[in-house]
């Protein structure tokens, strides 16, 4: 497997405040990755130091096979981080067009048209950048991000601002870009329903330390459980304690039992024994909010997370 | 890469149109409607003012000669000395103040620092306002013989291009001397705006610092210093400024300098351009751009 992004012991403070603390990781080839962590985890330090914005307190990195600052490796790589801004006096076609030249390449009308057609901006083309909402910001800072066409390329919150329709949009440019331009791209995220729709892989950190760290599918169906609705609900919980290979706990007007799978005959059938009717039982897989809440260790979850 | 910086910088520069004029057009232009305005004026006072002034003023080859031929070859070397004037560099300083401190003011830093290298981020900066200046003073030389012919027709004056001789060097002189003067006062305008990150204070700084240095200036002698102390010039890099456009030009004054004028004074100018360059390279290379 080969890395994109390899970094060892990455730790930067602020005074006295460690924004990122020994961060190891190494997000590999292909595919959406999505970086994780509640406010203040790391991410927008982790990924400054890659853009070789801010320099580490310690530890290193790599990027695209060079360290952090090698201009030819970074060439290789888009990013938009946090709400996108341009000169205001630009259009969107000349903003590609200037960071086109910024690159090295000459402003390609074709290209330029053509992403400016993929990230739903060719109407607003040639409208100033100044009258543009959050939302088309947001576009023209993806489109930014890839006019360079990289292999590589780190979106920081980018349906921020978005419209519904628009989000799902972006969704799909997302996967496309890593399905059919095999660009590798990292995504950083307070929406964690739509981390879990778009990623294949998941980095969550805390603190500046990563806590997790593998496939959504993984991190989510290690979390499975048995919901079951059930009457009478404490005979239900009775039973669930006095078994040795099961425990269970309430859920709202249902009871959630862990336990492995082929388990599952012998918990029914010692429930029925014990006169509990059982409604519907059915497996639940844990969603990355619970993964991300039960990693994060986070009492209260940003609201951010909530509207996810 | 360097090539990099300089196409990207020069593409986003001529799309910002205001910048464009008020940096190289705006006074270029006024100065040409002025002048001519001042030219009709005098044409329509011509009688009054030929007998108010001394005869030697007004006689052909005088500073306000009305009659005889006009050599736009004398005008052009005027012009070019002329060109460093607090008037011109003020407006000039406009544009190098966008150019430096652009990124910070719209936080365009994160769009283009991880594309090139951090000298060549700043050097393209540098290379683009040398060209500004370049084009500024095209602009200021062509505008200024425009004047010219206004006035060799306002005043029904025959023309002549006399440019031989010593004058050639003389232009390239004057061209070297008011362009490097132009370029130390932005690279003021550059430390500044790297170290502070602010437009406002790419603009301020190197106005003030002229300000207090034209006032150090008038104070030279209750220092009992001249033009030809080292010290003078090392602090005053417009008196480094005047000091070699009067031994460019040549003439009784240039015969009267002191000894040693010419290195002294191109120690001062060069230190006040370079010093602040590396500075600001030196800044910048370490500086964290994440806050715009």
């Amino acid at each position: 497997m080969t890395f994109v992004i390899e970094t060892r012991g990455l730790t930067k403070t602020y005074g006295s405040v460690r924004a990122l603390d020994g961060l190891s990781l190494s997000i590999p080839r292909g595919g959406v990755y999505g970086v994780l962590g509640p406010n203040g985890a790391g991410k927008s330090t982790l990924f400054r130091i890659l853009l070789g914005l801010i320099r580490p307190t310690a530890g290193e990195a790599v990027v695209m096979g060079g360290a952090v600052g090698d201009v030819a490796a970074s060439r290789r790589m888009g990013s938009m981080i946090e709400t996108p801004r341009f000169p205001p006096f630009m259009t969107a076609r000349q903003v590609l067009g200037w960071l086109s030249a910024a690159h090295g390449l000459k402003a390609d009308a074709a290209r330029v048209s053509g992403w400016l057609e993929r990230v739903g901006l060719a109407e607003a083309a040639d409208r100033k950048v100044r009258g543009f909402s959050v939302g088309m910001l947001q576009r023209l800072g993806v489109a930014a991000a890839l006019i360079t066409e990289p292999e590589l390329v780190i979106l920081d919150e980018p349906t921020s601002g978005m419209d519904p329709p628009g989000i799902q949009e972006m969704r799909a440019l997302i996967r496309s870009l890593a399905e059919r331009d095999g660009i590798t791209v990292i995504l950083a995220s307070h929406q964690l329903l739509e981390v879990q729709r778009v990623c294949d892989r998941v980095a969550i950190l805390n603190r500046g330390r990563l806590v997790r760290e593998g496939a959504v599918s993984e991190l989510t169906s290690s979390g499975e459980r048995l919901r079951l609705s059930v009457t009478p609900i404490s005979k239900t919980l009775e039973v669930l304690a006095a078994l040795s290979y099961a425990s269970g706990s309430l859920d709202g007007d249902a009871v959630v039992a862990t336990l492995s799978r082929p388990e599952t005959p012998a918990l029914l059938r010692a429930l029925v024994e014990a006169g509990v009717d059982i409604d519907e039982a059915r497996w639940v897989g844990a969603d990355l909010e619970a993964v991300f809440m039960t990693e994060t260790g986070s009492v209260q979850m940003p609201e951010s997370i909530h509207a996810g | 890469m360097l090539a990099d910086a300089i196409r990207s910088e020069t593409y986003r520069f001529t799309r910002n149109r205001m910048a464009v004029f008020w940096s190289i057009l705006f006074v270029p232009v006024l100065f040409l409607a002025i002048g001519t305005a001042v030219q009709f004026f005098t044409k329509a006072r011509m009688a009054e003012m030929a007998e108010a002034l001394p005869p030697e003023m007004t006689a052909e080859g005088g500073p306000m000669a009305l009659s005889g031929t006009l050599d736009l070859g004398q005008s052009l070397l005027a012009q070019a000395g002329d060109f460093a004037n607090p008037i011109v560099m003020l407006f000039v300083l406009i544009g190098a103040a966008i150019i430096y401190a652009g990124d910070y003011r719209w936080e365009t830093w994160r769009l283009t620092s991880a594309r090139n290298t951090r000298i060549n981020l700043v050097a393209g900066k540098v290379a683009l306002v040398f060209g500004v200046v370049l084009v500024a003073l095209a602009t200021w030389l062509v505008f200024g013989l425009i004047g010219e012919l206004i006035k060799a027709a306002i005043f029904e004056r025959p023309l002549a291009f006399s440019f031989a001789d010593e004058r050639p060097g003389q232009f390239a002189g004057l061209i070297a001397v008011t362009v490097t003067r132009v370029m130390q006062f932005t690279m003021v305008g550059l430390l500044a705006a790297v170290m502070s990150r602010s437009l406002l204070a790419a603009l301020f700084v190197p106005m003030v610092v002229a300000i207090g240095q034209f006032f150090l200036m008038q104070a030279l002698p209750l220092l009992a210093w001249s033009a030809g102390d080292l010290q003078a010039h090392l602090l005053i890099p417009g008196l480094s400024h005047d000091s070699l456009k009067t031994l460019v030009q040549g003439g009784p004054d240039a015969a009267a300098a002191p000894d040693g004028l010419a290195w002294k004074a191109i120690t001062g100018l060069t230190v006040w351009t370079i010093v602040p360059l590396v500075a600001a390279l030196a800044w910048f290379s370490r500086q964290d751009l994440s806050k715009e």
